[in-house]
């Protein structure tokens, strides 16, 4: 039997990360004793190991939680928790899209920061009612006052009534909860629609196969009812359908306003796409929900197998992660350099550490990536446009007619102070700046339009080393634009080495060039014989360097009792050439893979 | 492991290990550390009662181990240090007479002993000479006063020169230690040592490349910035200029570190490197004991290492490369139908030219030498 709506209220906790999201979060399954204190783990919505470590939250989660109000009601909350990076800024909008309200929670010591103001647009633009919270009270350093005046100035949000709150106290909750109810509208509908529902994340279950995470919006959803995906066009039968609490407890239907889970028994995750609209293919709706979109790979980067063994669970492992994450692709590809491995999509860099370190972790794996890169677009004299994705395949220069790549929006957030440090690092990187705002007397707002190939190098770093750590910074993706690139490679010993090779704008190939062999040249240990290493874009060298040839590496002294301390040297050389790959007969540190990332050290 | 855990071990295995060949004595005391030394030493004054009761415990261990009948074919003995000289007469006659009542400490017995220029005299050479005594190792490693200061060492260029002589006077096996790639140590000061060493006639010198070592004083002053660090292709220069002088003067390099007239080789050293069983007895000393199947390395402490039989086989190779003789080709051979991939190793180090065949022989070649870890390291990762 359906809910009433009117006892339903669906948000979100929105936050910049770091903001204290997820220990709220947990304060208030803990507070509707939805989860007990002893079963608590520390934040239970982040349910991966990495997700925990890091702080952030990857995937969406939606949990149940009935809260008896102070009005003896009892309100069935569908929490919603977004994640909180903006690679994954797209299924931050469809979990905000599944609710009616959100709960923007701003660090009372920090204020508010770049992603603050990306999600409380998003909330606005999604109509959302907002309700501001201020976090981390207990803090000494805490500045309710000054935060207060942030949000009111800086995002036009009424913040008098902000909720005071501490998420590891537990102080302000209970107002929360209360502000929920009475802030939030409940669920709009109609109940004897057909069925339209909003998959805003989807999950694979080895058993199960694909488990949708779904908001009812007209319509209701039983178990047993066979149903369509509006834009793969794929149908299933909803094998089981039911609410997370957070634990799977099944139901006989959905009805409006619900949020809940529903299993499709789909093997393909490909068919499930966050975003898309479930109807019934009988007397289904005609039209979808708003708001679809492709999710778009936008960084790309060679992940290979240290020990080339490893290529088959590799691929295994990449197929596995995939069922679960429909953002990550790869392709197959084959470097001289480094043998077999794949060419890797992801949403942005952060998406890439944690895809690369699930795998070392969770599969075992010992891997070596390359330089990350984005997608080029290379319009050939011949007519075709080719979408490049490793810098491998960029064809002969005499076939390119032009080249072009995607730029960002990128929104920096910055006390005044640092305006001109940002200005000289964006400007570096090809940034053209747009317009400024203060959003306060302590908050410039900077707004820049940039390649992202700038900002996939090392730029984020560079950015809070610059501004000793007070920038946040937030983007979107903008359009294609022409622009002068080439492609750099670097040769050892006279050969180039794919794997090194990235594409650079031509004004900057020879300055990266330059630092580049200079850091190589650090990087690579002194070999056996004299090792050159050569920046070149085509037959043009622009910078070289010399390994010199070692000449000596031996410690003398070996008795009795030295040997074992030199079988230790041995094994330890041992282990260290493990890092290594060899090229050709070069011996090539890890490291050296990633050095075209540190260019501004 | 304590000493009756050792003789536990020694009359469990009597039979099922090989009997010792070589033995050990660590003198673990020393006027005064060098900046250099990371050795289980300790600086104390030479009439210390420390000592003495630390001598009378190793003469027991050694009275003890006689009469287990393991020392029974020993064919070298090295007293090492430490500065075994720097305790002084009475208590060096006392070990040494030990061990001739407790082994054949006969002619053919080489028995090495090392000896500090400030504290060798006259009637120390003459009375451990006469007690069996048949080869000096004097600690000199460089005739520039200038260097021994860097280095922390407590005697002058012309002490080491007396204390030469005076060695002379009773021995003929003679041998030095000289460091190259000293902080501060010139080519020339280098190369005058080593003509001052054949200036002596001295029949044995060892040329070390100083290393580095955690904790020791030196690595304190180079992290700090105030000694600057080695250089490694210094160091092969003069590691290069050493053997070309040494060569024209009728030495010959039988290990990476080691030059000798013909006759003079250290035998006690070369049985570390072929697989030799060894006893070491004292405070730092490691014994080695195998049998066909596991080589065991232990000290007081307890084992440090046990070796599998491939382990041992590419021991033996690696160790092998570190002497102008390598190992046999026939033996690599043997050892490639038990360790796969063993003959193509050496084929790719031969094509490195790091190895070379010889008579049927696979010998290091200079850069094998110079470049020793990149060598043994191969030959280590041969270890299933």
């Amino acid at each position: 039997m359906a809910l009433d709506p009117h006892y339903i209220r669906n948000f979100s906790i929105i936050a910049h990360i770091d903001h204290g999201k997820s220990t709220l979060s947990d304060r208030i399954l803990e507070m509707t004793d939805t989860v007990s204190k002893r079963d608590m783990k520390e934040q239970v919505l982040d349910s991966m190991d990495i997700e925990r470590e890091r702080g952030i939250t990857i995937k969406s989660q939606a949990v149940r939680v009935d809260y008896k109000a102070d009005d003896g009601q009892t309100y069935h909350f569908n929490l919603i928790d977004t994640p909180g990076h903006v690679d994954f800024t797209y299924e931050v909008s469809r979990s905000l899209a599944a609710c009616e309200g959100a709960v923007l929670v701003v660090d009372a010591t920090q204020g508010v920061e770049a992603q603050t103001v990306a999600n409380a647009m998003m909330a606005m633009n999604a109509n959302l009612e907002i309700i501001p919270l201020i976090n981390k009270i207990d803090l000494p350093a805490a500045d309710p006052e000054r935060v207060r005046a942030e949000i009111e100035d800086g995002l036009a949000i009424p913040a008098d009534d902000a909720v005071l709150a501490s998420g590891k106290t537990g102080v302000g909750v209970h107002d929360l909860l209360e502000a929920v109810v009475y802030t939030i509208t409940p669920p709009e509908g109609d109940a004897t629609a057909p069925l339209r529902a909003l998959i805003f994340d989807s999950y694979f279950d080895a058993y199960r196969g694909v488990v949708a995470l779904i908001r009812i919006f007209d319509g209701a959803i039983h178990k047993g009812d066979t149903i369509k995906m509006m834009a793969t066009g794929a149908t299933a039968l909803a094998e089981e359908v039911g609410v997370r609490r957070p634990t799977e407890i099944p139901t006989d239907e959905l009805g409006v306003g619900e949020v809940g889970y529903l299993v499709t028994g789909l093997k393909d995750p490909a068919h499930v796409k966050v975003g898309d609209t479930i109807t019934l293919v009988r007397g289904g709706c005609e039209e979808p929900l708003p708001g679809y979109r492709d999710v778009k790979s936008m960084v790309f980067t060679g992940l290979f197998p240290i020990d080339g063994d490893q290529y088959e669970d590799l691929k295994d492992a990449l197929e596995k992660l995939a069922l679960n994450d429909p953002a990550l692709i790869y392709e197959p590809e084959t470097s001289h350099a480094l043998g077999f491995g794949f060419r890797v999509g992801f949403l942005g860099l952060l998406h890439m550490e944690v895809i690369k370190e699930r795998l070392e972790r969770e599969f075992n794996l010992d891997l070596l990536a390359t330089a990350p890169s984005v997608e080029y677009h290379v319009y050939k004299t011949n007519g075709e446009m080719l979408s490049l994705h490793s810098p491998q395949d960029m064809p002969d220069a005499s076939e390119i007619e032009h080249i072009e790549e995607p730029y960002l929006k990128a929104k920096i957030l910055i006390p005044p102070d640092y305006v001109g440090a940002v200005m000289e690092l964006t400007v570096s990187r090809r940034g053209e700046f747009k317009t400024m705002n203060y959003l306060s007397t302590k908050t410039v707002e900077m707004l820049w339009e940039m390649p992202l190939s700038e900002l996939i190098m090392d730029y984020f770093d560079q950015l809070k080393s610059r501004t000793k750590g007070y920038a946040s910074l937030d983007y979107d993706f903008d359009d294609y634009k022409p622009s002068k690139l080439v492609k750099l490679d670097i040769l050892l010993s006279g050969k180039p080495i794919d794997a090194l090779s990235f594409i650079v704008h031509s004004d900057k190939a020879y300055e990266r060039g330059r630092v580049l062999c200079e850091k190589l040249k650090e990087i690579i240990p002194r070999q056996q014989f004299e090792v050159p290493i050569q920046a070149a874009v085509g037959s043009r060298v622009l910078s070289r360097q010399t390994v010199r040839a070692l000449r000596k590496d031996v410690l003398a002294k070996c008795y009795g009792g030295d040997i074992s301390r030199k079988r230790k040297l041995l094994e330890k050389q041992k282990k260290g050439k493990k890092r290594m790959k060899s090229i050709g007969n070069v011996e090539v540190p890890q490291e050296a893979f990633m050095a075209i990332l540190k260019v501004d050290e | 492991m304590d000493d009756q855990m050792v003789m536990d071990d020694q009359m469990l295995d009597q039979d099922q290990f090989q009997s010792y060949r070589a033995l050990y004595v660590h003198i673990p005391f020393c006027k005064k550390r060098c900046a250099y030394c990371d050795f289980t030493t300790e600086a104390i004054e030479s009439g210390d009662p420390r000592i003495e009761s630390y001598m009378d415990s190793l003469i027991m261990k050694i009275r003890r181990y006689s009469r287990q009948e393991i020392l029974g074919q020993l064919e070298t003995v090295y007293i090492g240090g430490g500065t075994p000289s720097h305790i002084g007469n009475k208590e060096l006659s006392r070990l040494i007479y030990t061990l001739s009542l407790s082994m054949h400490l006969t002619p053919e017995v080489e028995c090495t002993m090392e000896a500090n220029p400030e504290s060798l005299t006259l009637p120390m050479v003459k009375d451990i000479f006469a007690l069996g005594v048949t080869r000096l190792s004097m600690g000199v490693q460089s005739f520039d006063n200038e260097v021994l200061q860097t280095l922390g060492r407590i005697h002058s260029a012309s002490q080491a020169v007396e204390a030469i002589k005076t060695a002379q006077v009773r021995f003929d096996n003679i041998s030095i230690d000289l460091m190259c790639g000293i902080p501060g140590q010139s080519h020339q000061s280098f190369v005058d040592s080593v003509s001052k060493a054949l200036a002596l006639e001295i029949p044995h010198i060892s040329i070390y490349p100083l290393s580095i070592e955690e904790e020791t004083p030196f690595e304190k002053r180079i992290s700090q910035g105030l000694t600057e660090d080695i250089d490694p292709d210094t160091q092969a220069s003069m590691m290069q200029e050493a053997e070309e002088l040494l060569f024209a003067a009728g030495y010959h390099r039988y290990e990476v570190a080691s030059y000798a007239r013909p006759g003079h080789e250290c035998r006690h050293n070369k049985a570390y490197w072929t697989g030799v069983p060894y006893l070491g007895i004292g405070r730092g000393a490691v014994s080695m004991k195998q049998n066909d199947h596991q080589r065991i390395r232990f000290n007081e402490e307890g084992v440090i290492e046990t070796l599998n039989r491939p382990q041992m086989l590419v021991e033996d190779l690696f160790l092998g490369m570190r002497m102008s003789e390598g190992v046999s080709k026939e033996y690599v051979e043997r050892i490639d139908r038990e360790i796969e991939g063993t003959l193509d190793t050496f084929e790719s180090l031969i094509d490195d030219n790091l190895v070379y065949e010889d008579a049927g022989r696979l010998k290091p070649t200079e850069k094998g030498w110079l470049l020793g870890n990149v060598l043994y390291g191969r030959i280590y990762s041969l270890e299933p």
